[in-house]
């Protein structure tokens, strides 16, 4: 049955809609999260020596840290992000959860983005961490622009979110797992990184907000993509 | 019907051998040295070539593989296969002559170039297209799974060229693709093209040969199953 059939048979019961399928997926989700909270606490135990061993590569003496620490930033976030995204679906491996959600008429971009939206909000929690260890470590001022910051930051959270969820679906089902997964979503990675570290280290000097206005566009831009093209095609992926 | 595929790529092959030997023959003998840059712009009708067939190729791969999902025509799968396979081996080759060429020109084999990062970043999109491809237990869930690889690789390349342009761009003018008319000599103009149509056809020419060797495969497995 293809993903189209499973849309129809959807309309024809009347069953839950697209929306709530969604909110269903990313609440099932964030509930086994909150139950044993062990990818939490492994991406935050991550952040926060990953910030330790930042701050003892860099030498004082030669380069300010508050100069390379929004590049830092996101390389975190791409690797924390790994580390929590790629056991979404070996969490839905076990006991064969992935097939009885397949088996339910829910649509497949509506798993596909229920599954983003959780993903999100673990990771973006732990991008905040992020910024609050690495201020706290390379005494970063915040205090310029810190909505825009945030805003930045999801904007790229959400992009990278999308596309590890995409991939991370793929190389779940693949004899590699997720030793492919940043061969796959590095490269799609670099306009992430060039306009999401470009943007933010400006904001932390504090340039006015016109400057990193296209930056922003840019990063909106990938997300979106991202997004649209995860929503497409995600259902070829989990196809039987 | 197989056979055939295969004699004409053994002829576009070898028609690409010859043009290409004709190319270098013009390039070492018949083309004036370019003034500025000097001997070393040679590498421009290797390396140009090259990166032309490695996007042709990609852009080969992408259209094949979003057929492939849309039709599930195996023969779209076998054409994404051997553009990805002969693409990787342009790529290497734009990889090899950018930074020879750089090291001269601007002192340093790696200056962060746009245009060779791009190549970079192409080359390992169509590396993860290959692995994923033999990483399933089942064949045809390797096939579906590179699909969509080259899919999402395709729409983010223009993303990644403009983000990688506005990083930096050390890279020459173009001299030929420019608003004004193209500004090179003719004779370097000339000796560029006949480049372009002799590695244009050695890649179709590889491609049409791998199509027909894995469709033959492909044939023969189906039989011993049987």
């Amino acid at each position: 049955m293809s993903a189209q059939d499973h849309d129809r048979v959807a309309d024809d019961r009347a069953g839950p809609g697209w929306a709530a399928v969604v909110m269903a997926v990313a609440a099932k989700d964030l509930r086994i999260e909150f139950r044993t909270r062990a990818r939490t606490l492994t991406m935050a135990g991550f952040v926060v020596m990953v910030g330790l061993l930042f701050f003892f590569s860099v030498d004082r003496a030669l380069v300010r840290p508050q100069d390379i620490a929004s590049g830092l930033t996101w390389i975190t976030l791409i690797l924390a992000g790994l580390i929590g995204v790629g056991r979404t679906f070996e969490i839905e491996k076990a006991d064969g959860a992935m097939t009885g959600l397949l088996l339910t008429p829910a649509p497949r971009d509506a798993i596909y983005l229920g599954k983003v939206l959780a993903n999100f909000i673990l990771v973006y929690a732990i991008v905040l961490l992020t910024t609050a260890v690495f201020g706290l470590f390379f005494q970063l001022d915040y205090s310029n622009h810190p909505g825009a910051l945030l805003l930045l930051l999801a904007a790229g959270t959400l992009g990278f979110v999308a596309l590890a969820t995409l991939f991370g679906a793929l190389t779940a089902e693949t004899t590699l797992g997720e030793s492919l997964l940043p061969i796959l979503l590095f490269p799609l990675l670099v306009p992430m990184v060039i306009y999401g570290a470009a943007a933010s280290s400006r904001l932390l000097l504090g340039r006015p907000l016109s400057e990193v206005e296209g930056q922003v566009r840019m990063l909106a831009a990938f997300a979106l993509l991202a997004v649209s093209v995860g929503a497409v095609l995600f259902g070829q992926i989990v196809e039987e | 019907m197989n056979a055939r595929t295969g004699w004409f790529g053994i002829g576009m092959a070898l028609a690409g051998v010859l043009v290409s030997a004709y190319t270098l023959w013009m390039v070492f003998f018949w083309v004036p040295t370019e003034v500025s840059m000097g001997i070393v712009q040679r590498i421009f009708y290797i390396h140009v070539p090259s990166a032309w067939v490695a996007f042709l190729a990609f852009g080969i791969v992408a259209v094949s593989s979003a057929v492939y999902l849309w039709l599930g025509d195996e023969r779209a799968d076998i054409a994404a296969l051997s553009a990805a396979e002969g693409g990787i081996i342009f790529t290497t080759i734009v990889l090899i002559t950018g930074p020879l060429w750089g090291k001269i020109a601007w002192n340093a084999y790696w200056t962060g170039e746009p245009r060779l990062t791009l190549t970079l970043v192409l080359g390992f999109i169509y590396v993860g297209y290959l692995m994923v491809r033999n990483a399933t237990d089942t064949p045809e869930r390797g096939k579906r799974f590179a699909a969509v690889v080259g899919i999402v690789g395709a729409l983010f390349i223009p993303l990644i060229h403009m983000s990688v342009y506005w990083f930096r761009g050390l890279h020459p003018d173009p001299v030929i693709l420019n608003p004004e008319g193209p500004t090179a000599d003719p004779e370097i103009q000339t000796t560029l093209y006949v480049g372009l149509l002799g590695f244009t056809l050695l890649f179709l020419g590889l491609m049409a040969l791998r199509y027909s060797v894995e469709r033959a495969h492909r044939t023969l497995e189906l039989r011993e199953a049987a």
